[in-house]
């Protein structure tokens, strides 16, 4: 196993304003804490969603433990934040583990579900976009219509950005 | 009197608008004022996000921008609109080198992100108008037993939302008690729902789901009431496959806060679409007597 240490210093950069990571002693407060981990990990195999250990390779700079381990090693959270809450040094896991999702998705390997939702607000400006029969449910219930995005924005935006290039 | 500008969010507006009916008809009678603007998907807190990190930024500041060349607070009705939105004006006030990167992006569309106005939670609102939804309540909820579930990103991470105790909130326990319900505790009221794993393990969402569930059923209550549409959905759509999986009978109604209070304020059913509820109803109606 290789460390990439060009890895491990994006991952120090990206916790905003400030190092705390790497002040991670893996007391392992946010597996303990974790919904994910309580019913995924197999105390016998180690496998399964596990937070600490996420914290532990991103800190390391263990790339290969992170990106060609099973996909659930990232996508497991649930983005519930409780680690973050959790955590006795107030490192922002959540925000780590949004890095490495993001890693994780350009290089193809994140779940459909979340190409299909990028690729959905890059086509309508909306995660779900309208409906003839839902917009007609509204006028029964009396609703305003709802005023629609300029997608051409959103579009600049990505693509700007570079994210159209990361689409499905 | 404030205007806000309103964000329904794509899962209500574009998926379940009787929740937006409901949530209208109860701003309108405690007189909080809202408008429209051609805002795009927030975005997602646990899908874009994940994503790409710096288009969540920078759609999130496109949003306020909208909301500031008005010079109005926005209202959201979703926990993860609310999240997203919040989270975005936290890591911008507290990162200038980062909101110098999303406005170098925004300036080729022809936009500036601020940071001068405010987001707020629809439950907040709700909470600082307490005794307006007392007055307004016509009818006593007494006698129904209520779980509360407020939902991970109402109150999680508190450092932004600043709403609510991010592991023992209390705000929607308020808003519930004042419509002469019953609150129920059970053990796992700060649980995620479950929601977000669901859409890449379901099997894993499922479970923790199940243990909510089963917790919420231990303490006997007769409904769930929510204020996110993503953990609506995760307990409206999903009690009939998980009873079959887990060999359960899971049939446990589940009510938006504000179909809750409107139902109190006297508001017939029928006009605030709980017919497009997929949990019936029916238990929770009779126990009302409506």
């Amino acid at each position: 196993m290789v460390l990439d240490f060009e890895f491990k210093k994006q991952v120090m950069d990206h916790h905003i304003s400030s190092d705390l990571i790497k002040y991670c002693y893996q007391c392992s407060r946010c597996t303990d804490n974790c919904p994910v981990s309580a019913v995924s990990i197999d105390f016998y195999t180690t496998s399964g969603y596990n937070p600490r250990a996420n914290i532990l390779n991103a800190l390391l700079g263990y790339k290969d433990a992170i990106f060609s381990a099973d996909p659930l090693a990232i996508w497991g959270c649930t983005v519930c934040d409780t680690c973050d809450e959790v955590c006795p040094q107030n490192i922002e896991l959540t925000e780590i583990f949004t890095f490495l999702k993001n890693k994780s998705a350009e290089q193809g390997k994140a779940p459909e579900f979340i190409y299909g939702q990028a690729k959905a607000i890059f086509d309508n400006a909306k995660a779900i976009p309208s409906q003839s029969a839902i917009e007609r449910r509204r006028q029964q219930l009396g609703l305003p219509e709802i005023l629609n995005p300029d997608v051409n924005l959103v579009q600049s935006l990505m693509k700007n950005i570079g994210a159209d290039k990361k689409l499905k | 009197m404030t205007e806000y500008k309103m964000f329904e969010g794509c899962t209500i507006g574009n998926r379940i608008p009787f929740i937006e009916a409901a949530s209208r008809k109860v701003f309108e009678k405690i007189g909080v004022i809202t408008s429209e603007a051609p805002f795009t998907c927030c975005p997602d807190p646990t899908g874009m996000k994940s994503f790409d990190n710096d288009v969540w930024l920078a759609l999130g500041a496109l949003n306020l921008c909208m909301a500031e060349a008005e010079g109005k607070p926005i209202i959201s009705l979703c926990n993860g609109c609310t999240n997203t939105l919040r989270g975005v004006q936290h890591q911008l006030k507290h990162d200038s080198h980062l909101k110098e990167r999303v406005n170098k992006q925004l300036g080729k569309i022809g936009k500036e992100y601020k940071g001068s106005i405010e987001v707020r939670h629809f439950v907040d609102v709700i909470k600082d108008n307490l005794d307006k939804i007392q007055g307004a309540i016509t009818k006593q909820l007494s006698g129904l037993k209520v779980a509360c579930h407020p939902g991970c990103h109402y109150m999680r991470p508190a450092e932004w939302m600043e709403a609510d105790d991010p592991f023992r909130p209390e705000n929607l326990k308020k808003i519930v008690a004042a419509t002469g319900a019953t609150v129920v505790d059970y053990d796992e009221l700060s649980l995620c729902c479950g929601s977000a794993v669901s859409n890449a393990y379901e099997e894993h969402g499922d479970q923790v789901l199940k243990k909510k569930l089963d917790s919420i059923v231990k303490a006997g209550a007769d409904v769930i009431c929510v204020n996110c549409p993503a953990c609506f959905q995760q307990f409206d759509t999903k009690q009939r496959d998980l009873s079959k999986k887990f060999n359960e009978n899971y049939d446990i109604p589940i009510l938006y806060i504000t179909e809750l209070i409107a139902l109190g304020m006297g508001i017939s059913p029928g006009d605030i679409g709980l017919n497009f509820h997929r949990t019936r109803l029916k238990t929770v109606l009779d126990k009302l007597g409506l």
